[in-house]
């Protein structure tokens, strides 16, 4: 592994709301090309580590890398990385294209880069005929998997991936993971927040966040063998468990 | 710029908008300026008549006959009178007393009693005024018929209405006719872009809030002046597209006089709009949902026009409210747009107000800049 890129280093990142520690302590490494999975119970801390790996919130304390850059310089950040929220978010009033159009637009592509990517990318998806469509009046399924590939249109280092199933079918959820694969294979980092724990086998590496804390992080399969438990969902129950409901 | 096509492209699709940035200024126009009027017409007027002589007959045929009086009652005495006034179903009550006609011929002297309904203080003093003024001229004509400068009457109510000694000859400038709508419809034209600018602009920001849309937004690259130029160039435009269109009408629908330079016109309005959507993209910061803003800004708003001198002269406020004006962007505009357009005051005239006006403007783009966060 040492021959590996670390493309995501974070050091004791610490992050505070007033007495709330949101995230305590966290300490990991990202590889290149790797989906690393975070998995974690709702408030365990998961957005709010993502929302500062995107620039969008600054760590209390701590050191945190992403793509080279420190995260004191969030625009710097911006510019190397693809985000997709759990709340989806393209515009409803624009079409497909327009959508693409404006991304590719933002991240500095000019229009005709944009027009013959955009051709290829709809191609691809077999998303075609969909191209003057308003976004809005697609099924929520078509909408994520066009905001994820709207995600890495730019051909960012890493994309991050915020609850991107949350809400969709088990068909379109299973086609979801294959533009992941897809994505990884094309080089690009895939860090993927869930709490459906049948996707975290599907990842390299998983991390499980309790009450704002790594308690676990490795290889699906290792992390399997370690606890001997059959599948991750096991796994989590048995050492996610907030201590409060424990106790 | 791709996000500025964006906000044209949302804007043109938004069936909403369009309706609204069409039907605004013209209902606008056409409600406010002809409803809001300080002429008072049509009092109701109770009277008294205890004389039944031709002299008292001929004073309320004078009252009856100017457009700003009915007589409405005959009570019999003033306590039905004041019932009415209470009841409102008078403004006003006019007792002639029983030797009112012999008072005129100079035995007496002659009296009028008036009360007011004076819970509407403006309301009451105009209607003083007509009463009086109609009362002056009844004298004089008696005075020029009789050269008996002792046969005057005077009204004894709150004032005393005595012959004038000096006849003072009034012209009214710049609106000579005393039209209201003259008056009012510079002040509409402010309402209406103050109104367009600030709430549209703000509920677009905060609906990308709402939505979510901000988010991923603010997840790339795009530079912070680039975002908020993307907001305000489309609603400026918006703005003066509006300005233009309220003042159309005010030239179809009520002939409006525009005696200074239309581009002077445009040029204050431009600054005031910077002005405006700095305040509505400031005000968006503060606000998390539609309803949030919605408070905030119906909050200023409301403030900024009542204090902007649109109903009552600013001159005429407490020190402390004029004092607030000097950050009211709505009272600059107020008093330019009136001095332009019923003037034709020029760039010199109105410069110190452009001046205020364009460092309010900046002020409060740099406000928005700083309180914009690229996090949420």
């Amino acid at each position: 592994m040492t021959e590996i890129k670390k493309v995501i280093e974070v050091k004791g990142l610490v992050k505070r709301f007033g007495s709330f520690v949101a995230n305590d302590h966290l300490t990991f490494d990202v590889y290149k090309g790797e989906i690393f999975g975070f998995l974690g119970a709702n408030g365990a801390g998961k957005t709010t580590a993502i929302r500062i790996l995107c620039g969008l919130s600054r760590p209390t304390s701590g050191t945190v890398t992403v793509a080279g850059i420190d995260a004191g310089r969030p625009e710097e950040i911006k510019k190397r990385i693809g985000y997709m929220s759990q709340r989806f978010s393209l515009y409803d009033d624009l079409t497909v294209n327009e959508n693409i159009e404006l991304y590719g637009g933002i991240y500095g592509m000019t229009m005709k880069e944009i027009r013959h990517r955009r051709a290829e990318l709809l191609t691809r998806l077999s998303f075609s005929q969909y191209g003057d469509t308003l976004i809005g009046s697609l099924p929520l399924g078509l909408k994520q998997k066009l905001a994820f590939a709207v995600a890495v249109f730019h051909d960012p280092e890493i994309v991050f991936l915020d609850e991107p199933t949350s809400g969709v079918d088990p068909i379109t959820r299973r086609q979801f993971w294959e533009m992941i694969y897809e994505t990884a294979s094309r080089g690009i980092t895939v860090f993927v927040t869930t709490h459906y724990m049948d996707e975290a086998e599907y990842c390299d590496r998983v991390t499980i966040m309790s009450e704002g804390s790594i308690v676990a992080l490795d290889s699906p399969a290792a992390l399997r063998d370690r606890y001997n438990t059959a599948t991750i969902e096991e796994l989590f129950v048995k050492i996610a468990r907030p201590k409060t409901e424990t106790a | 710029m791709f996000l500025l096509r964006k906000e044209f492209r949302q804007i043109v699709r938004n069936p909403f908008m369009i309706r609204a940035i069409i039907a605004v200024p013209i209902l606008q126009m056409l409600i406010l300026v002809p409803a809001v009027t300080f002429e008072i017409k049509r009092i109701d007027l109770a009277v008294i008549d205890n004389d039944h002589s031709p002299s008292s007959r001929e004073l309320l045929a004078r009252l009856s006959g100017s457009s700003f009086f009915r007589i409405t009652a005959t009570p019999v005495n003033i306590d039905e009178a004041e019932a009415l006034l209470f009841s409102g179903d008078a403004d006003m009550a006019l007792i002639i007393p029983g030797d009112f006609s012999e008072g005129l011929a100079g035995i007496t002297r002659p009296r009028l009693q008036v009360l007011a309904d004076a819970v509407n203080a403006t309301s009451a003093q105009l209607s003083w005024s007509y009463l009086t003024s109609v009362v002056r001229d009844f004298n004089r004509d008696i005075v020029i018929g009789k050269g008996a400068a002792t046969a005057g009457i005077s009204a004894a109510g709150s004032h005393q209405a005595s012959i004038p000694g000096i006849g003072v000859a009034s012209r009214f400038w710049y609106n000579p006719t005393l039209n209201y709508k003259y008056y009012m419809l510079p002040g509409v034209l402010v309402i209406l872009i103050t109104a367009i600018g600030l709430m549209m602009t703000g509920l677009n920001l905060v609906r990308e809030k709402e939505v979510g849309t901000i988010e991923q937004i603010n997840v790339t690259p795009v530079r912070k002046w680039e975002l908020i130029a993307s907001k305000v160039v489309p609603f400026f435009i918006i703005g003066l597209l509006d300005l233009a269109l309220g003042l159309s009408i005010g030239w179809l629908a009520f002939n409006i006089p525009f005696e200074g330079s239309l581009l002077l016109f445009f040029g204050c309005a431009s600054i005031f709009l910077v002005a405006v959507l700095g305040l509505a993209l400031f005000f968006s910061t503060m606000a998390s949902t539609q309803q949030q803003f919605l408070f905030i800004a119906f909050f200023f708003v409301m403030i900024f026009i009542l204090m902007s001198g649109i109903f009552t002269p600013t001159e005429s406020m407490p020190v402390w409210a004029q004092q607030f004006n000097w950050v009211n962007p709505v009272a600059y505009l107020m008093r330019i747009n009136r001095m332009v357009m019923l003037k034709g005051s020029g760039f010199a005239d109105i410069a110190r107000d452009m001046g205020m006006l364009s460092l309010l403007a900046i002020a409060f783009i740099i406000m928005a800049i700083r309180a914009y966060r690229k996090r949420a």
